[in-house]
């Protein structure tokens, strides 16, 4: 079931400015997540906005299409969480422990004290910050209030998360296991992701969407979406930047080089060393 | 100008930040400071340029402890560009506030145009910094800092939020400031992309160093990888590929790795 559709979607951010997002058409449906990679400038935050419905905001902006969204069990609205580019911003100034930072979104959705009180557990757990409970979310290091941040998104349990650029502060062993959490979350909720890093593309993705001036090039399953027509948009994998290097000097003849770009860290190295 | 750190302790509270950080960074090197989240990277760059000053301990710029000179002073050897972006800008204009730092320490303005260049910024210097893209801002804020041309340069995440094509600018600039000898240091925890540009290592755990030296030195070291482990970093993947290309010498970047296929 789709929980988010965008049908012929162009924005700007004022009369004079170019379009930030051209003629959009795209579904995001229950427990699917979809990752949205391009270069700056290409469109990514301003769709996270969007789906957000945080364009609002922004006085100026001239809009045309719709944005539809459909909640679960017939509710109107899907239950929407969101992590932005400036997720420093996003930090309440209210609270004065990480634990009743987290807690703020729980109370304001009217969650009971018991239930708030195990979500907040539960989001602390998987994001490992344990060690930051008491501390004030004011006085933490940027990677840690970007995790503080992500934990009060995922404690709502929404039915759509939207990150946008969720790993920019985290060091790499968050990287690593934050993956299998956002697979673990998709069981439960749609993912929106608006991020670059291919490692968590192919780990988290069922979709990829390629954006380029605020247009879509390319929508479909990860394993095809990197291809040769979207790889100069898109931060590649080492083992795939390092195999098509190769083939550009013909260090390695074979097959189309569309398929290049296809390849799994096992058939690379196999490539590079000679006899793949 | 080469960059010192001798016994180095701070605390924000009752928080422990940095513990006995003793280690040195030689004029003109290019040098990465990694460590998991929390590690302490960006309390041990604000006290490079004097933001904070050691409780125990010296930081020396060149011969000079920071905790002899006056702020002002100190941003005459070092400038610093933040991890967030957001915190430095505030100018109504791009060339105001490339220009900022530059008129600020009364600095030689010569590596304003080259940067320009380098960062593709030419089409934007009339526009509101706020009115462009993150990854734009942070090209700004981290051009401002380089653009004052002193001589040791501190870089907090300088790419994060970039994509691709920004972070071949962002090697452009390195590239360039290397050239004139700058000693550049950065905290990051993009080892893919910015190891082929360095000289030298720095790790932190819980505000500890764990290794400060020779980027080769780590990899060499049997309990490199450990380190690393302990570190919250991952083994750098170029790492990886030549090991399993069965080099025995580490590579650090995508060419390397070619150069060695091209031998098979
Ligand atoms: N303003 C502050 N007040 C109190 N404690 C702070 C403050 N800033 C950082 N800390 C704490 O000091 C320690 C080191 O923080 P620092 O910002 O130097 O880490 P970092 O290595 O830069 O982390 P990150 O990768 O997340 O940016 C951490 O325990 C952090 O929580
Ligand atoms: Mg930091």
């Amino acid at each position: 079931m789709k929980i988010l559709s965008f049908q012929s979607f162009s924005v700007s951010y004022s009369a004079d400015a170019p379009p930030a997002l051209r003629n959009i058409s795209l579904d995001v449906n229950e427990r699917e997540s979809v990752v949205v990679s391009g270069l700056s400038g290409s469109g990514k935050s301003t769709l996270c906005l969007a789906a957000a419905g945080l364009l609002e905001t922004y006085p100026a902006v001239k809009r045309q299409g719709v944005i539809l969204r459909h909640g679960k069990n017939g509710s109107e609205e899907p239950r929407t969480a969101v992590v932005l580019q400036n997720f420093y911003a996003q930090i309440t100034y209210l609270r004065s422990t990480v634990l009743e930072e987290i807690a703020f979104p729980c109370e304001n959705i009217g969650l009971s004290r018991e239930e708030t009180f195990r979500r907040v557990g539960e989001a602390v757990e998987k994001i490992r910050i344990g060690h930051l409970a008491d501390r004030n979310p004011l006085e933490l290091s940027g990677g840690e209030k970007q995790k503080v941040v992500l934990a009060s998104a995922i404690a709502v349990r929404p039915d759509l998360l939207i990150l946008d650029e969720p790993l920019s502060q985290l060091d790499p062993e968050t990287t690593a296991y934050l993956g299998d959490v956002l697979t673990e979350l998709k069981k439960d909720m749609a993912l929106l992701i608006a991020e670059n890093d291919p490692y968590l593309t192919l780990k988290v993705a069922d979709r990829l969407v390629v954006l380029d001036e605020g247009s879509i090039v390319s929508d479909g399953r990860t394993e095809t979406a990197i291809n040769e027509s979207t790889a100069r948009y898109l931060d590649l994998p080492a083992w795939t930047v390092c195999v098509a290097e190769a083939a550009k000097k013909g260090l390695i003849r074979k097959e189309p080089a569309s398929s290049l770009y296809e390849l799994d860290y096992r058939s690379a190295i196999k490539m590079l060393r000679g006899h793949g | 100008m080469r960059v010192k750190y001798e016994g180095v302790s701070f605390a924000y509270g009752s928080t422990e930040a940095l513990r006995d950080i003793t280690c040195e960074f030689g004029s003109g090197r290019t040098v990465l400071i990694v460590g998991h989240n929390g590690s302490g990277k960006s309390t041990f760059l604000r006290m490079m340029n004097g933001i904070l000053k050691p409780a125990k301990g010296t930081v020396y710029l060149g011969d000079v402890p920071t905790k002899e000179k006056s702020t002002s002073e100190l941003a005459r050897r070092c400038a610093l560009s933040f991890q967030n972006p957001d915190d430095q800008l505030f100018a109504q204009s791009v060339a105001k506030e490339l220009r900022f730092g530059i008129d600020n320490i009364g600095a030689d303005g010569s590596l304003l145009q080259p940067i320009i260049e380098t960062f593709h910024l030419g089409e934007h210097l009339g526009s509101n910094p706020y009115s462009l893209t993150y990854a734009l801002r942070r090209l700004v804020a981290i051009g401002g800092s380089s653009a004052m041309n002193t001589p040791v340069l501190a870089l907090d995440e300088p790419t994060a939020g970039l994509s691709i094509r920004e972070k071949e600018y962002l090697g452009g600039l390195i590239s360039l400031l290397k050239k004139q000898g700058k000693t550049i240091v950065i905290v990051t925890h993009d080892l893919n992309f910015l190891l082929p540009y360095a000289d030298d290592m720095l790790m932190l755990s819980h505000g500890m160093a764990q290794f400060c030296g020779r980027k080769e030195a780590l990899f060499e070291r049997g309990d490199g990888r450990e380190l690393m482990r302990r570190s919250g970093i991952r083994y750098p993947v170029y790492a990886r590929i030549s090991a399993a290309l069965g080099s025995d010498r580490v590579c650090f970047g995508p060419e390397e790795i070619i150069d060695l296929a091209a031998k098979k």
